[in-house]
């Protein structure tokens, strides 16, 4: 089979050694069909033997081998060298982010799972659901809500790349919410839906919805359309946080007028705040980009109107 | 050319620079553009965390009128972009959803078939009108310039609905940039969250994220910076200056729309590209050309 040689830059840190963290590079021939972890062990048994990472099954169930590649976190058994030497010209492997490091491509992952217990990730059993049987099954339909959420298998490549973890350290992270949903939807759990009650405090509006989490998930649990199903749970449930206004309020200048009213809808949210932003408000007025909080409606607004209405009607039925 | 245009709320509000610009440069094109008045907000992924469904119904609805004009629908926002082609994608991928919303479609004697495309400016530009054919347009190159391309996340991910570029490596603005006549720049973020999202919800964590990504390019020596998109302008333009106070540190990067880089480029005047509406002064890269 065909060889190519291909730089590989890679994180190293001995803390026993190493002030900091630096990069070094290795040369290794790979071929169409090595993956990344193939070539770390490559580098392990034949260029250096110090070299630290870890991993297990090498067939993505065990999720041990998580890492940055080319900036982005994967795991290393799922990740073809090649690929990724074609599109970056070389392949950079640093350990995982929103952790810290322990040694080389290890970090130390406490927090992750700080995080995920914060959520009581298993099910609280509901005896007045059981069934006469000794299993209580799912239907293919319950499953069908729940099933790839249970499909996690905490690698914390999701937690790593998460962009609003890295600024605000109480936000639980991808793989929590993603937990918390699987178990909230799930029929036999006796505390179900309950579960978002605790979901604000745990920084349930602080996911920007960027969608790193259902890119880099490489089991496609799409944490982010979990938590946007929490965030429509926990509406339900009769949320009534900054977030939670925040939906209503952008919701009510699209059923009333049709388009978004940025003024209306900064207001209802920030509400006193708003005092803050005088010189800024000031400044997009003698700009001439203030919003205008008063807005016509849209030509064919009734056409909207019906849609809410037929929208809610279904979701009182 | 010609396209159902839906410019969004945004560059009708608090961005009317962006609605004039692109008018500007669709002219210049001889894009003619339909737009749709009667169209609704997208939701902008924030409807459909009341109601899902009202999200998907409201946007086929949007659907179905270009459908009657028999044309694609343009954007020039990325989070309109993003929503709409992920419901888009919802509905190619559940044909049950389908029926359902055109049973809500029925109540307004609407109905969607799911033939149009929905494209953004960016990539109407670089696929339909095409990169060489925009070079020979170039009146006013943008010589010596370095720009830092703002990509954010709805062009980009999730890539299943979006089917455009890598979401991994994308060079769709490196490309654009480089037609012009100016030099893209590398840094890290161009492809992160501007923060917008959560600006009125968590206010310190929005900033932080904008201030992070324009110091990051400053640092590596950029003019202005791009953005195809209205709402990343937002955190990126009009709250820079508290953006750059959350991080303490002295940040003055004009921000561009995609539309105003383009129209300087090729030749637009320049009063009606809306630079006067910016809240960090352009003056510095305009001054150079």
């Amino acid at each position: 089979m065909k060889t190519q040689e291909t730089v590989f830059r890679i994180l190293r840190f001995n803390p026993e050694k190493d002030e900091k963290p630096h990069y070094k590079t290795f040369d290794v021939k790979i071929d169409n069909r090595m993956t990344v972890l193939d070539a770390l062990e490559n580098i392990k048994h034949e260029q250096d033997g110090s070299l630290t990472f870890r991993r297990s099954c090498r067939s993505g169930i065990c999720g041990s081998c998580a890492m940055k590649i080319n900036r982005l976190a994967k795991l290393a058994c799922k990740t073809r060298a090649k690929e990724e030497a074609d599109m970056h010209g070389e392949v950079l492997v640093e350990p995982m982010e929103n952790m810290p490091l322990i040694r080389d491509l290890v970090t130390d992952m406490a927090e992750f799972w700080r995080e995920i217990n914060r959520g009581t990730p298993w099910l609280v059993w509901d005896e007045t659901v059981a069934s006469s049987s000794n299993e209580n099954l799912l239907t293919s339909e319950q499953q069908q809500v729940s099933g790839k959420l249970a499909d996690c298998i905490m690698c914390g490549a999701c937690f790593s790349d998460c962009v609003s973890r890295v600024f605000d350290k109480n936000f639980t992270g991808p793989a929590s919410l993603a937990k918390i949903h699987r178990f909230a939807v799930d029929p036999r759990d006796k505390v179900g839906v309950k579960r978002v009650s605790r979901l604000v405090e745990m920084g349930l509006w602080s996911c920007t919805h960027c969608y790193f989490c259902w890119s880099q998930c490489p089991r496609d649990v799409r944490p982010v359309a979990a938590i946007s199903e929490l965030r429509v749970l926990s509406f339900k449930a009769g949320d009534k946080s900054q977030g939670a206004r925040h939906v209503n309020a952008f919701t009510d200048s699209v059923s009333g007028t049709g388009m978004l009213n940025e003024a209306t809808l900064y207001l209802k949210t920030m509400r006193w705040n708003v005092f803050r932003d005088f010189n800024l408000i000031l400044r997009m007025t003698t700009k001439r980009k203030a919003p205008s909080p008063f807005a016509r409606p849209i030509p064919k607004i009734d056409e909207v109107r019906t849609i809410f209405q037929v929208a809610q009607g279904r979701k009182k039925r | 050319m010609k396209y159902a245009y839906y410019p969004g709320c945004v560059a009708k509000s608090s961005a009317p620079e962006l609605y004039d610009s692109t008018a500007q440069l669709a002219q210049k094109l001889g894009i003619e553009f339909v737009e749709l008045t009667a169209a609704s907000c997208c939701g902008a992924g924030v409807v459909s965390e009341g109601d899902e469904f009202l999200n998907v119904v409201l946007n086929a609805r949007t659907f179905a009128m270009a459908e009657k004009m028999g044309l694609d629908i343009l954007t020039i926002c990325s989070t309109c972009q993003g929503v709409m082609r992920q419901v888009r994608w919802q509905l190619d991928n559940d044909s049950s959803l389908v029926v359902k919303t055109n049973e809500a479609l029925s109540k307004i004697n609407m109905r969607y078939e799911g033939k149009m495309k929905i494209k953004h400016l960016l990539w109407v530009l670089v696929e339909d009108y095409g990169l060489s054919k925009l070079e020979q347009q170039v009146v006013k190159p943008l010589k010596g310039l370095k720009v830092a391309p703002f990509y954010g996340c709805y062009l980009l991910r999730p890539a299943e609905a979006l089917q455009f570029e890598s979401r991994e490596k994308p060079t769709s603005l490196e490309q654009l940039i480089t037609v012009l006549g100016a030099d893209p720049i590398r840094y890290e973020g161009e492809t992160k969250c501007c923060g917008f999202p959560i600006l009125f919800v968590q206010r310190g964590t929005a900033l932080e994220m904008a201030a992070t990504y324009l110091n990051n390019a400053q640092k590596e020596g950029a003019d202005f910076m791009v953005t195809p998109c209205p709402l990343c302008h937002i955190s990126l333009d009009t709250y820079q200056k508290k953006a750059s106070k959350q991080i303490k540190v002295n940040i003055n990067l004009p921000v561009m729309h995609l539309s105003q880089m383009v129209g300087l480029a090729l030749g637009v005047e320049r009063k009606k590209l809306g630079f006067s509406r910016h809240m960090v002064s352009t003056a510095t890269v305009l001054r150079g050309l």
